[in-house]
């Protein structure tokens, strides 16, 4: 039997005393002692224990992310939590959305504007751009072509992203052909800008070596950028000894042939 | 089509880009409300350039972005090779997803009622086929019990047993019947 002292609490509020008349919850008579000792406890491990860094933050435990709901010491000045609004449950009785049939977000939808098209909708397309056909374009025109062939892949690879959320279906060898098409427009305006950077270039290149052109020549205070030297004109023969890229000009009496580009 | 305004709600960065070559993918998120949207982008792209993507080519204005790369699996191979490449283990490129929180709602159109016009049946039960085959072969494919041919032969087995059907050799002289399981 574990001695008690006198001034212990389970000895005092005879909780042990009152232990012995419950009939059938008794505990078994080895367990008595530790019922009735109210010893201070010392912890089995002696490593000190972790505890959570107390930085006296007021909002500490407060989430609204993990919706812990407000803290004990936040304070509700404005409203009272019986008058904050209560979310409605029943799906029935939520207002519909509607969707302004303006939004932005249609461009990523057909014309339709149905969840998926059809492989018979996305077959239905024809060739892409070729690079003839773009080079009579300008800048303006091209970039704006540029971003229709983006949009349209977005809204493929869209199709096909839903496609691959409910799964099982046609679809994917409609869409890659289309997307073929599209990808060659894009190569095409990308080959006919390169061809005319290219020409840009090369002609900056055989300017700097030319006489009759003033690269730094400044057209608003109105300044040439190509002065032709008034002499006269060259024989056939001196004009192909010459090492130079530049050709002269053709002679005033000849017409000129059509243009070369389209 | 409402107009763009002259003047981004935010401030724009000074980099030009022209001619860009990725794509934005928008997903349906039954999960998440009206006023949310889940895009996927690339991997180098930021909340700032999302927004001035949303703004600038669709005209959407938004709120709020909350981005997540998610990791992909290690795979073996191509899976777009139909051959098989054992061993050429690699993990690949993650995908970068954004949630964005929109000025107006958006709802995404229903889905149809039925997939006839995608087949899906049809796809469906080739791909059950193709699995069952699949599995005869893989490693552990004689492992793999013919419950159908199992019931044959019980029946077939009965019948002989109790005199429905009498035992007559296979008159058969092709090769393939000493092939054949």
């Amino acid at each position: 039997m574990v001695t008690m002292h006198c001034t212990s609490r389970a000895l005092l509020t005879g909780a042990f005393g009152a232990a012995l008349h419950r009939s059938s919850t008794l505990p078994p008579s080895f367990l008595v002692p530790c019922l009735a000792s109210k010893q201070p406890a010392s912890p089995f491990s002696t490593t000190t224990p972790l505890h959570a860094r107390k930085d006296g933050n007021p909002s500490g435990g407060v989430s609204a992310l993990r919706h812990t709901g407000p803290g004990k010491r936040q304070k509700l000045r404005s409203i009272t939590p019986s008058q904050l609004p209560q979310p409605v449950r029943d799906p029935e009785r939520r207002t519909s959305i509607v969707t302004d049939p303006d939004h932005g977000l249609w461009g990523f939808f057909n014309k339709e504007r149905t969840s998926m098209p059809t492989p018979m909708d996305l077959v239905n397309h024809g060739r892409g751009w070729k690079t003839q056909e773009l080079r009579g374009k300008d800048w303006e025109d091209l970039h704006r072509l540029w971003w229709v062939c983006v949009k349209e892949v977005n809204r493929l690879q869209t199709f096909l992203g839903e496609k691959r959320r409910v799964g099982s279906m046609y679809g994917d060898f409609e869409a890659e052909g289309r997307m073929k098409v599209i990808y060659a427009t894009q190569n095409a305006i990308r080959e006919v800008l390169t061809q005319r950077f290219y020409a840009w270039e090369n002609a900056r290149v055989a300017a700097m070596d030319d006489e009759e052109v003033n690269l730094y020549a400044d057209p608003e205070k109105g300044e040439q950028a190509y002065v032709p030297r008034e002499e006269p004109e060259q024989s056939e023969a001196e004009a192909n000894e010459g090492t130079s890229l530049y050709s002269p000009p053709p002679p005033q009496g000849m017409s000129r042939g059509p243009e070369a580009r389209i | 089509m409402a107009t763009t305004a002259a003047i981004a709600p935010f401030r724009v960065g000074l980099k030009e880009l022209y001619l860009p070559d990725f794509s934005v993918i928008l997903h349906r998120t039954p999960g998440l409300p009206a006023h949310n949207a889940k895009f996927t982008v690339p991997l180098w792209f930021s909340k700032l350039d999302l927004r001035d993507y949303l703004y600038h080519a669709y005209n959407v204005r938004i709120l709020s972005v909350r981005s997540y790369v998610k990791q992909q699996r290690i795979i073996e191979g191509d899976p777009k090779n139909p051959r098989p490449q054992p061993n050429r283990w690699h993990r690949p490129r993650a995908h970068k997803h954004m949630i964005v929180e929109l000025e107006q709602p958006f709802v995404w159109p229903e889905e149809p009622e039925d997939y006839s016009a995608w087949n899906r049946e049809e796809v469906k039960d080739s791909e059950a086929e193709q699995k069952k085959y699949g599995e005869l072969m893989q490693p552990m494919g004689d492992a793999v019990v013919n419950e159908e041919r199992r019931k044959s032969m019980r029946e077939q087995a009965k019948a002989l047993l109790e005199g429905r059907l009498k035992w007559k050799p296979t008159t058969s002289r092709s090769v393939g019947s000493m092939l054949s399981r």
